[in-house]
């Protein structure tokens, strides 16, 4: 692969990450989540990496461009997501530090009964092998997932046609929480 | 151009607040299009909002301060400002972004193709006189939830209209500039050049 494609490839996954995280965030202070807190912590530790790797990527590809000058865009490009990534992060740690936050804050997100939660999919599952659309997980569970977590990769915002596989952690807000991990073949009594 | 002595803001501070949220989510979505499409009215907005923004976060730093009573609600109070400069840094970067495209012959091709490449990416739709969509307000569309795609701003004819209301009405030859996914953009197309009839026919 080239220095180019490499490139390409980390600032798109920036831009996605960024933007998941700004949404995890301010979920996390919604629900009062610190495991989304948590994620958005661990995702902010991976963007600097991606940014620093960027950064590198773009001085090499310079010496081979007509216009060396061209590749500022693609470091501040990078920079932009990683600030607004640190500000994802500044956000959720209102979640995580020990300071009990301003009822003002869970207020501005409206009396919910819906949670915010991280579930794993356990082989054997009935989840696994179908797509959002064939699960209609909206209107039998009252779920929305935000993101699927497959290895390393984030499906952000999942449309119908993405499915579920075996291992996948689901990013969900729900009403009924137990019946999702219950799907999702977990253990409810496991926290 | 107004003064922002009279711009409303909204006087308590959760609305403050998720004015200020709304308006930065806005300002990425606008710096992302104007990139794009290398609109630099875009950018100019974004511009303005970022301006906009910093007057709402002074508003919420002034009635936070104002309600605290005791050391423990201004303990509590910090969250509320950190919260404020956290959202306001998101603008802060948004607004970089659009001045990257004022600032032009910097841009780098990888840029475009990254944005477009994007799990969510922008569109510009084009709504054709025979589409379902003409003399039907946002609200009765609701693109967002039958479509997918968020409609940040619309040009008619020479015009800029940036975070288009519920009971903006759409005309034929209008363009919406929206974000969603590949798919949700290629639908919204198909329903914007007549070829789909129905909204928000789901199942």
């Amino acid at each position: 692969m080239t220095e180019e494609e490499d490139i390409r490839e980390y600032l798109v996954e920036m831009k996605d990450l960024s933007a998941l995280m700004v949404d995890l965030a301010f979920s996390s202070v919604m629900y009062n989540s610190d495991e989304i807190a948590e994620e958005v912590y661990l995702l902010e530790e991976r963007m600097d990496d991606m940014t620093l790797t960027v950064k590198k990527l773009a001085l090499r590809e310079a010496k081979k461009e007509e216009e060396p000058e061209r590749l500022l865009s693609v470091i501040d490009l990078a920079d932009i997501n990683e600030r607004i990534a640190d500000a994802a992060y500044s956000i959720a740690d209102i979640v995580l530090r020990d300071i009990e936050p301003h009822p003002i804050i869970r207020a501005i997100m409206e009396e919910t009964e819906e949670e915010l939660g991280r579930v794993r999919v356990h082989p054997g599952s009935v989840l696994i092998g179908k797509t959002l659309q064939q699960l209609k997980l909206p209107s039998k569970t009252g779920t929305r997932i935000l993101a699927i977590k497959r290895g390393n990769r984030y499906i952000y915002n999942p449309g119908k046609g993405d499915w579920i596989e075996e291992g996948d952690v689901l990013i969900a807000v729900s009403s009924d929480m137990d019946k999702l991990r219950k799907l999702a073949g977990e253990d409810v009594d496991e926290e | 151009m107004e003064e922002w002595d009279e711009v409303e803001v909204p006087d308590n501070v959760k609305d403050i607040f998720i004015e200020m949220k709304n308006t930065a989510e806005l300002m990425v979505d606008l710096a992302y299009s104007s990139v794009l499409l290398k609109e630099e009215e875009i950018a100019e907005e974004v511009l303005e909002l970022e301006e906009y923004l910093d007057l709402l976060n002074y508003h919420l730093m002034m009635r936070a301060v104002l309600s605290a009573r005791n050391i423990h609600e201004a303990e509590q109070i910090t969250s509320i400002l950190h919260m404020g400069r956290a959202i306001n840094d998101i603008s802060d970067a948004a607004a970089d972004l659009a001045q990257m495209v004022l600032e032009e012959d910097r841009l780098h091709p990888i840029i475009t193709e990254a944005i477009l490449e994007s799990e969510e990416t922008i569109g510009r739709i084009r709504v054709s006189p025979e589409s379902v969509l003409v003399g039907k307000t946002f609200e009765e569309v609701d693109l967002a939830a039958n479509t997918g795609v968020w409609i940040i701003a619309v040009r008619r004819g020479k015009r800029w209209i940036f975070d288009p209301e519920g009971d903006f009405k759409v005309m034929p030859e209008d363009v919406l500039i929206g974000r969603g996914t590949r798919t949700a953009l290629d639908y919204l197309k198909e329903i914007a050049m007549g070829r789909i009839k129905v909204i928000g026919s789901e199942v």
